[in-house]
């Protein structure tokens, strides 16, 4: 994929005029050099020239107060650019893994502070890259001219001001890869630092009531002397590298210096051309930094785009990059409300011969048959990891099968995240998770419904009463992943979600572990009041009891099906199930 | 008995001062490294200063038309400046990086030792997340800004301050020049840096804020997909985003400004001097050379100042962060050890008594209101009661991790106060739902890092809980790493590893908090046999939601918001049908 036109293509009026104000910037910096030739000279040849010298300077004033304003300028209309690269790269980003079809599972990162660093650094990466281009093309336009310039001077001299650009870049390039080694060994030696610290801490009360909290210490101390010398390195390693960009500079005057001593003498090189050559020395050091930084970022910008690439759907990296609106003014139009269709009204759902494994284990279900009618409950039950949540999240299209079939009144599914979603099916994950948002925004999530049945839902989850206690109601902000809210509490919001939209079928994987026991039976009796078709995953007897009928998964198949007293009569597991609670 | 958490304000102290504080008496073992230190830095800025004067006399020479030697000598000179300034640079700059980090590293050490041992009412309001950033983030930012500060603060006034007094030497007027010039891009400099710091806040919180929301919409990726409210979430992703942008932008017109401003500063202020040395040259006072040794001069002050503005702000940053590790070393634990203390019974099961104990957290109405219970030695206790009873509190006030406000805890016979803090770590126990494991090996994690004890205490720890097979499994034997990158476990056996624990520290009082709650039937079953054999002859205190865990105690006592309703020997409760207890099991399914 051709990176840099793609990536500067959007929003590409805006990108060219960040890059036409830069080059204008360089072309004045240029015609500094120039006049300080002259000034020079001038002010060499005597009088009368040093009027002349005068009035040079008094134009180089007004030439530094416009390039003080082009770089003020393109400072101010960068972000115009650059963030809205970001924002549209990272919707198509969130957008796959919260819209797309097909399962999401496989798209997303093993950890969700992977995920952030994929959203945050490398949508970064490829917005730089561009940025930095930008940058460069005004340098070389810079270089070109300059190096004319001096070349008609003196050939030789421009060579000395060239030639340790060129050792220059080389060097840097070769020991990029070593410093960059340097950097990861300090972030790993500072993560485990960190993550050490954390570990502490969590565990205080067992390192406390253990008495163990002076040994932890020495532990720490231990991981503590190790990031440090690998932190002293790393900056020894950086200031090595920009020391030998940094001697240029001074490096080249003295060359030029050397190689001036006789031409100055004859009058064939000024003392204007001492100054142009230093100015232009000076200017054209950054250039070797500013390369070895563009093909840095090139590098980074592929791989990064290569790991968004995974985010998306058949891991494809061009979606990354998909045309899509920005709305920097902040004004997005509102999502369209899912419709509720008549002829999608739960009949039966009929699931044969279901198959879904995890990739990287060989758990899950295995050739799993289910039938399920309006107001219905259906209760899966075994001992962990028989499938129970596999199957759950396999049958709302959270994690892909690797066959069977899905039938929604009649009708085959493929993608079965298609249909069973609001306004049809709702699912209650094992742990659900809120955002830090107002309790009433974590229940909605953009869902317009009336405010009564929003009450309604509370009422039926068992929030209702705790809402009333909150000072703030339902604006109460539930606190980062709802840590304000008691983990009941977090549960029962997040069974409110789901009955605020009013679905005909209720899937539940093993809501009612974090509630006690009146109020679980208080929220069965609700829910049955509510005549909505439940799917559960459960080992509670309260749940099992109330069960149509009930399935016992082992190992990822089912090993019995049929009501509670049939199955305590003819299952020998069932009744160990059963048995030990 | 209510602490002050760390937000308590600083008091109206000079940003910095605080900084300085903490790290001058931390910096004495450094002395011999500083003093080289000060060396190098000398020698690569004084250095530097010599260029232009090397080059005006080179121009002076060539324009005598003096001898070619001469002039090969000084561009000779001038390269070797540059090389010994440049190579004195890397040497200051990886001493004051080592000084830096050893300092801070004494100071991290010191901080974490003193938070782990605050108390846990300390420990309640404070995440482990924020104590990563008190004694991790903050001290970083210290230690950036001590090495920063050297090289940049102290190496550029020293340039600063040396241009100065060569322009002076050359002409009075033309150094008052330059020194209004630095004072004027200074003093703009910094006027407008402070205007721009709050925007760069801004910013810096307004994109934070988007990439914690977008971490909080990847948690809840499942939940916001299953419920059909993707688009809503990407629709609140772009307002975060037009939020930023907005921000960035309002920063880049104060941060720009800043930016421009000073170079147009310089700029201009480089004209003024080659005007005014025209106008010397004219009068025939300086020489060409002069003239470009001016101008050379006036190039070389704008990065220093540059730098040092930089760092006020950085230090502006470490003094405010310094306040806060300050404010949490000030910190003081309430449990403290007493100045007279009386010793536990040395071994075997240690009886616990509460005489009219009434606790609360801080200001908040009481948790444990007048509860008097006595527990034999080698008795066990089962607690129940709904969340919110008190049942932790009560257990955690055994352990000592809290002091109660009226009445008092006896262990084996002796006020938990007048025992020394260490005695009853080393006699007791606690099991908590929440087992917490240390990326470290197995043993270590059995031990706590207690390299004294023994390997077959290990094994023998692991065996009892029925972890001897495992460890078998396990590839390294003991030594296999645990977490981050080792072995991961599930949800049971970091149960069992946290028994393992506690047979190995043999103690005389266990509290099991919860011990079972997220475990299915049959892991359950297997935590059960363990947690027998580990009680056996021991007192214990056992928490538990499923009254079925209860079915090896000795004593069961029922909690109500905080009041002890009931307590006796747990046949006799449910023998007795009007007990709460028996109540209780026949309504649970049991």
């Amino acid at each position: 994929m051709r990176l840099l036109p793609r990536l500067a293509a959007y929003r590409g009026r805006r990108y060219l005029a960040l890059g036409c104000l830069w080059a204008a910037g360089q072309l004045l910096l240029f015609a500094t050099g120039l006049i300080l030739q002259q000034v020079f000279n001038d002010a060499t040849a005597g009088h009368p020239a040093y009027s002349t010298s005068l009035s040079l300077l008094a134009v180089l004033a007004p030439a530094r107060i416009v390039l003080a304003a082009i770089y003020w300028g393109a400072m101010v209309y960068w972000p115009a650019w650059f963030d809205a690269v970001g924002g549209w790269i990272r919707a198509n980003l969130l957008a796959s893994i919260l819209v797309a079809p097909g399962p999401p599972s496989e798209r997303m990162p093993a950890t969700t502070g992977e995920a952030v660093s994929r959203f945050r650094d490398d949508v970064e990466d490829l917005g730089r890259y561009p940025d930095i281009a930008v940058g460069v093309v005004g340098s070389l336009l810079f270089a070109v001219a300059s190096v004319a310039v001096m070349f008609r001077i003196d050939a030789l001299m421009t060579a000395a001001v060239a030639l340790p650009l060129v050792g220059v870049l080389i060097a840097t390039h070769v020991l990029s890869s070593l410093i960059r080694a340097y950097h990861r060994r300090m972030r790993e030696q500072g993560a485990a630092v960190t993550g050490f610290i954390g570990e502490m801490f969590a565990g205080v009360l067992v390192l406390k009531t253990a008495g163990a909290v002076d040994r932890a210490l020495g532990r720490f101390r231990e991981r503590n002397a190790r990031r440090a010398t690998a932190a002293v390195r790393a900056q020894l390693a950086t200031d090595l590298m920009s020391t030998l960009g940094g001697v240029s500079p001074g490096l080249t005057t003295g060359l030029i210096l050397l190689l001036a001593a006789s031409g100055m003498r004859e009058r064939t090189f000024t003392v204007g051309d001492l100054a142009l050559f230093t100015t232009y020395a000076a200017n054209l050091s950054s250039l070797p930094w500013l390369l070895g930084r563009l093909m840095f970022q090139r590098r980074e910008a592929s791989v990064a785009v290569e790991r968004l690439g995974r985010l998306m759907p058949d891991r494809n990296p061009e979606a990354v990059l998909a045309e899509g609106p920005v709305y920097l003014g902040g004004d997005p139009p509102p999502a369209p409300p899912a419709a509720r269709t008549p002829e999608l009204r739960l009949r039966t759902l009929e699931v044969r011969g279901l198959t879904a494994i995890h990739p990287s284990s060989d758990a899950g279900v295995r050739d799993l048959d289910l039938r399920l009618g309006r107001g219905e409950l259906l209760v899966v039950t075994g001992p962990i990891g028989a499938g129970k949540t596999t199957l759950l999240r396999a049958l709302v299209g959270l994690v892909p099968r690797q066959g069977g079939s899905i039938r929604w009144n009649g009708r085959s599914l493929t993608d079965p995240g298609e249909v069973l979603v609001p306004p049809q099916v709702a699912y209650v994950g094992q742990a659900p998770a809120l955002t830090s948002a107002a309790l009433e925004e974590n229940i909605r999530l953009g869902w317009e419904s009336p405010q009564a049945s929003l009450r309604s839902a509370l009422e039926a989850a068992q929030l209702s009463e705790d809402v009333g206690r909150m000072p703030a109601g339902l604006e109460t902000v539930v606190g980062s992943r709802g840590s304000r809210l008691s983990g009941g509490q977090v549960q029962r919001a997040a069974i409110a979600r789901a009955l605020v939209r009013e679905p005909d079928l209720l899937i539940l994987d093993d809501v009612s572990s974090a509630l006690d026991g009146p109020t679980e039976e208080r929220l069965w009796e609700a829910l049955a009041g509510t005549g909505v078709a439940i799917l559960a995953a459960s080992h509670r007897r309260a749940t099992l009891r109330r069960a149509d009928r009930i399935i016992l998964l082992e190992r990822g198949r089912a090993v019995a099906s049929g009501k509670l007293d049939e199955l305590v009569e003819r299952s020998p597991s069932f009744r160990r199930l059963w048995d030990t609670p | 008995m209510s602490i002050d958490v760390i937000g308590t304000p600083a008091g109206a102290r000079p940003a910095g001062a605080g900084a300085w504080r903490l790290i001058a008496a931390r910096l004495a073992p450094e002395r011999f490294r500083l003093a080289w230190l000060a060396l190098a830095l000398l020698v690569s800025t004084a250095l530097p200063l010599m260029g232009p004067q090397l080059t005006a006399r080179f121009v002076n020479l060539a324009l005598a038309r003096g001898p070619l030697r001469t002039m090969a000598l000084l561009a000779v000179a001038y390269l070797a400046t540059q090389v010994l300034a440049q190579a004195a640079t890397v040497v200051s700059s990886y001493l004051a990086s080592g000084c830096a980090w050893r300092t801070t590293n004494r100071l991290r050490e010191e901080v974490a030792g003193h938070a782990l041992r605050l108390d846990m009412t300390f420990h309640g309001r404070h995440t482990p997340g924020e104590m990563i950033e008190r004694v991790d983030g903050d001290l970083l930012g210290l230690a950036t800004m001590i090495s920063s500060f050297v090289i940049n603060a102290v190496g550029g006034a020293m340039v600063l301050l040396g241009t100065i007094v060569l322009v002076w030497l050359v002409d009075v007027r033309i150094g008052l020049a330059l020194t209004l010039l630095v004072a004027v891009g200074a003093g703009t400099l910094i006027l407008s840096q402070r205007r721009a710091a709050g925007f760069a806040d801004a910013s810096r919180e307004a994109s934070a804020r988007l990439f914690g929301s977008i971490e909080e919409w990847l948690q809840a990726s499942e939940d916001i997909r299953a419920n059909g409210a993707g688009r809503h979430v990407v629709r609140r992703l772009h307002e975060r985003v037009a939020d930023a942008f907005r921000a960035d932008r309002r920063w880049e017109v104060w941060g720009g400004l800043v930016i421009s401003q000073t170079e147009l500063t310089f700029a201009l202020g480089t004209v003024v001097m080659l005007v005014l040395g025209v106008l010397l040259l004219r009068q025939g006072t300086i020489t060409v050379g002069t003239l470009v040794l001016l101008f050379l001069y006036a190039q070389m002050v704008q990065s220093p100042i540059e730098q040092m503005v930089n760092q006020a702000k950085e230090l502006q940053k470490a003094g405010e962060a310094a306040g806060r590790v300050a404010r949490l070393l000030r910190e003081r634990s309430s449990i403290r050890d007493p100045s007279e203390a009386l010793a536990l019974p040395a071994t075997g099961p240690l009886s616990l008594r509460f005489c009219d104990v009434t606790f609360a957290y801080g200001a908040d109405p009481p948790v444990i209101r007048r509860v008097s219970l006595d527990l034999d030695a080698g008795r066990t206790l089962g607690l129940v009661g709904r969340t919110g009873s008190g049942k932790t509190t009560l257990a955690r006030l055994a352990l000592r991790l809290y002091d109660p406000q009226l009445g008092a805890v006896q262990l084996g016979g002796v006020d938990a106060r007048s025992a020394r803090l260490d005695d009853i770590c080393r006699r007791t126990r606690l099991v908590t739902q929440e087992v917490q494991l240390f990326a470290a090996s197995v043993r270590e994690n059995i031990t706590l890092f207690d390299p004294a004890v023994d390997d077959s205490r290990v094994r023998g720890a692991l065996e009892e809980v029925g972890l001897g097979e495992w460890l078998r499994r396990m590839p390294e034997g003991l030594d296999t790493p645990l977490k981050g990158g080792g072995v991961g476990l599930s949800a049971g056996e970091e149960q069992l590893i946290a028994l393992a624990r506690v047979f190995v520290a043999d103690p005389g009082l266990i509290v099991l908090d919860e011990p079972s709650s997220r475990l299915d039937p049959l892991s359950e079953a297997r935590l059960q046999e363990a947690t027998q054999r580990l009680l056996r002859g021991r007192t214990a205190i056992v928490i538990a939601h499923r009254l079925s865990t209860l079915a090896a105690v000795d004593e069961v006592g029922v909690l109500e918001g905080g009041i002890l309703v009931e307590h006796g020997p747990r046949s006799e409760l449910i023998a007795d049908d009007g007990s709460r207890f028996a109540r209780m099991l026949q309504g649970a399914p049991a």
